[in-house]
């Protein structure tokens, strides 16, 4: 109890530093120690391949993106908690309140006793990567499919994004319109584009 | 003695009130989308508990929880590319991130 309850309170302290520091950076970084917290959590409930996975991909990987991107966009002492909408910031505040409480309650209502533990590890294997992959390779044959397939348009997705469309404008935010679709067939376009990248860059 | 699961699911409340917070209060694109992110790791961990509850009485039950947030790693991981690679461009578009601003999109 006193693991989960340091755990408890690493974690809501951490979340609160996500919602209200004023450093983007800062915020990030408040939520990867929220994600390590979470995976020790995983592992008090005897989640342990999760746990690693939660701190490879989440706490590493993804938070790594935010970070890169981050310092990318450069967003420059962004705004602290505060809109243009009035009144927000309390409605938030109340939906926070009012929402933890609510399930809290629901949960705490219809408590039922905690499993035998030796029962829950016999079962879990202790959450081993076997355990799992037969449920995975199983049951849930047809998610792991989806989940395949969805990466992939996630990748060729967020590649197509970032690709810049014009050719005249490279490195500073241009100033047309949104999204101006390039004249003429693409391959004309990528030739041009290539071309300033050659010869105007260098001058 | 072992922790209830009723405290995990509480803590889990307490993490996506958090975030559905910070959804609202937040300005900047990228940090609304931290507060996803938050609650999407509130609703995992209800997972993990509800998994270890449920494993006491069928050993599928429990693993297929756990399975289950294998998968929205996965897509979560998947998401964040797709969220990130549209922030970038809406970035180079209008050199901000305020979600204030972007109202083009609307109905």
């Amino acid at each position: 109890m006193a693991t989960f309850t340091v755990l408890a309170v690493v974690m809501v302290v951490g979340a609160l530093g996500v919602v209200l520091l004023r450093q983007p950076v800062h915020a990030a970084l408040a939520l990867v120690g929220t994600l390590l917290a979470l995976a020790v959590t995983y592992v008090t409930l005897e989640a342990h391949f999760l746990a690693a996975i939660q701190v490879i991909v989440y706490a590493g990987a993804i938070m790594v993106l935010f970070l890169f991107v981050l310092m990318l966009l450069n967003v420059q002492r962004s705004i602290g908690p505060q809109r243009s909408l009035p009144g927000l910031r309390w409605a938030a505040y109340a939906t926070a309140v009012v929402l933890a409480t609510a399930v809290a309650l629901v949960a705490f209502w219809d408590g039922r006793p905690a499993p035998d533990p030796a029962v829950v590890s016999l079962h879990l294997q202790g959450g081993s990567a076997a355990g799992i992959a037969d449920v995975l390779f199983g049951e849930l044959l047809l998610a792991f499919h989806l989940v395949g397939v969805l990466l992939l348009t996630g990748v060729v997705g967020a590649v197509a994004l970032v690709q810049r469309h014009d050719g005249s404008a490279h490195g500073a935010p241009k100033a047309g319109g949104p999204l101006p679709a390039p004249e003429g067939p693409v391959g004309s376009g990528r030739g041009r584009k290539r071309g300033a990248l050659a010869g105007g860059r260098r001058s | 003695m072992t922790v209830p699961t009723e405290a995990y699911v509480a803590l889990s409340a307490a993490l996506f009130a958090i975030g559905a917070m910070g959804v609202l209060i937040r300005r900047s694109a990228i940090l609304v989308f931290l507060s996803v992110e938050l609650m999407l790791n509130a609703g995992n961990l209800a997972l993990v508990a509800y998994a270890r509850h449920w494993a006491g009485f069928d050993a599928l039950a429990g693993l297929s929880g756990q399975t289950v947030v294998f998968i929205v790693l996965a897509v979560a991981a998947a998401e964040v590319a797709v969220g990130l690679g549209i922030l970038v461009a809406i970035f180079r578009d209008r050199s901000s991130t305020d979600v204030d601003a972007l109202s083009g999109v609307r109905l």
